[in-house]
């Protein structure tokens, strides 16, 4: 399942229009950095991996299988 | 059960006096996601401890904060260069040169041409956001036809400032490269396919086979305006109609491990150089009136010789002394010229406006430097040398047939040793006559048979 760090996330949305299941979404808080971090949608996730692919962020998004 | 993290990467970037573990790159940068799969690469090949990366100036400049390997950070475009270096002192270790397509592509293009035809053992990844990230967005030399950039506002204009540069098109007409491909981070097909090849540049490395190229598409959302989502399918439907994406070369399976050969070294510099060290210093004598020369002709008569030959017997007399030579882009036929200062005290300025001795070898040299000779000089011409118009009042004008006596002793080449022979009769370098002698011999050391001809035939004119 995907875990998202969301003090390192820059909201960019990339994992959002990559996502196969469309179960990510950028959320309403904001983060320390004052941004609207994406978040987990809270189903849906089959942990393929392509949102931490194209995240450009190395530890915004690890995803346990 | 697998996690799917980042590997071969710092836990935390000691950026600008804090720790911190995002990168600097805007939302949505390609860089991110490429410095993700270099250093997953890096790692899952284990060669980590291997590596050296060559880092660039542009937006990839602090990569040596992100990556869990050895570093060396390059001058703007010289990452190639660089690394050419790295690999040649280091070629145990696998070289990796990180370039953007205004570093590579505009001031470094000739740095990293040069090592691609060198087929130098590094790998080269090249990434093209088709503008100058870092410093606001400018056009690159990747810069599409008609795409707005800060200094193209309304749309780059080939008619003005040329078409876009294709790196990977350009080496592939190169002899030496192993490997030349073109790949996008713009989505997760992309993303995959540029996970193996980035994987194939650290494998060549690993396997020392040569030069390999990689370039990258990459969005860049901050200057091209645009969000994340956008950016990527600029690079989809814009970038890759001008880049095509593809493997221009794959010679990974049929070529062998490039041989690498030791530069060759020697002891020691004073080896190098043991001939220049043995020189002994001038030996300053203010008693000894400093005497200024000019040689001219035209080149081929020897002119420059002459002078050095002078400079030498200097030399070997411990005088103070230079010589300074001046002539066009031709080895023969066009005109020459040398000065020659000879001193008893430290020279200041090599060049020679008013010589206390001109030697003419032929009529634009007189017509050209007779004027500026110093009251109380000497002037020697030789005697096919039409003297139109007197040296200046108190100047000595001797005529010499030095390309004549040279033909007579059947030595047409031997002019200048004729020259010098005038220059001794009239003693009139300050310097012995036995000094000249072994300069003019010292001159012939790898024909040491045309050092004592010379020589001969010195004593001889010398007697006219």
């Amino acid at each position: 399942m995907v875990i998202i760090d969301k003090e390192n996330c820059k909201g960019c949305g990339r994992c959002v229009t990559a996502c196969p299941k469309k179960c990510l979404e950028v959320g309403e808080a904001l983060n320390a950095m004052g941004i609207k971090a994406v978040q987990y949608k809270g189903e849906g996730c089959i942990s393929c991996g392509i949102c931490f692919y194209n995240c450009p962020e190395p530890y915004a998004i690890k995803v346990e299988k | 059960m697998a996690t799917i993290e980042q590997k071969g990467m710092y836990k935390v970037f000691p950026r600008s006096g804090k720790n911190v573990s995002f990168t600097h790159y805007c939302p949505g940068c390609g860089h991110g996601i490429i410095n993700k799969l270099i250093a997953e690469a890096c790692a899952e090949l284990g060669l980590q401890d291997k590596t050296i990366f060559v880092d660039p100036v542009g937006c990839g400049v602090f990569t040596y904060y992100y990556w869990d390997a050895a570093h060396i950070s390059a001058a703007h475009g010289r990452a190639s260069a660089v690394a050419t270096g790295s690999c040649r002192a280091r070629p145990d270790a696998v070289n990796i040169a990180y370039q953007g397509d205004g570093d590579l592509g505009a001031i470094g293009f000739n740095n990293a041409f040069q090592a691609a035809s060198r087929g130098e053992n590094f790998g080269c990844i090249f990434v093209n956001n088709s503008l100058y990230g870092m410093t606001g967005g400018q056009m690159a030399p990747t810069t599409l036809d008609g795409e707005t950039t800060t200094t193209t506002p309304f749309g780059r204009d080939p008619a003005l400032t040329g078409y876009p540069l294709h790196v990977c098109e350009v080496f592939n007409q190169l002899k030496a490269p192993v490997y030349i491909a073109r790949v996008s981070v713009a989505d997760t097909k992309r993303i995959m396919q540029a996970k193996q090849a980035i994987r194939k540049v650290f494998e060549i490395q690993r396997d020392k086979k040569g030069y390999a190229i990689l370039e990258i598409l990459a969005p860049c959302p901050t200057n091209l305006r645009m969000n994340a989502e956008k950016a990527a399918q600029f690079c989809i439907n814009e970038m890759e109609k001008e880049f095509p994406l593809g493997t221009f070369r794959d010679e990974t399976a049929t070529r062998p491990a490039r041989e690498v050969r030791p530069i060759p070294q020697c002891a020691s510099c004073a080896e190098l150089f043991a001939e220049k060290t043995a020189i002994p210093a001038a030996v300053t004598d203010p008693a000894f009136a400093e005497k200024r020369f000019k040689f001219a002709g035209y080149g081929g008569q020897g002119i420059l010789s002459l002078g050095l030959t002078v400079a030498e017997a200097a030399r070997l007399e411990r005088r103070h002394t230079l010589w300074f030579p001046s002539y066009g882009p031709e080895q023969r036929g066009g005109s020459a010229n040398c000065s020659v200062v000879v001193s008893g005290t430290p020279i200041g300025s090599p060049t020679v406006e008013h010589p206390d001795v001109l030697v003419c070898m032929n009529q634009p040299s007189y017509e050209r430097f007779a004027q500026d000779v110093k009251k109380g000089g000497l002037i020697i011409v030789d005697e096919t040398v039409p003297v139109h118009v007197q040296p200046p009042e108190g100047v000595q004008l001797v005529v010499w047939p030095a390309i004549r006596l040279a033909e007579e002793f059947g030595v047409p080449k031997a002019a200048n040793t004729m020259m010098l022979a005038a220059l001794k009769k009239l003693n009139c370098t300050g310097l012995s006559g036995d000094s000249l002698e072994e300069a003019l011999v010292a001159s012939f050391k790898k024909k040491p048979e045309l050092g004592e001809k010379n020589k001969q035939l010195l004593r001889q004119a010398e007697q006219m």
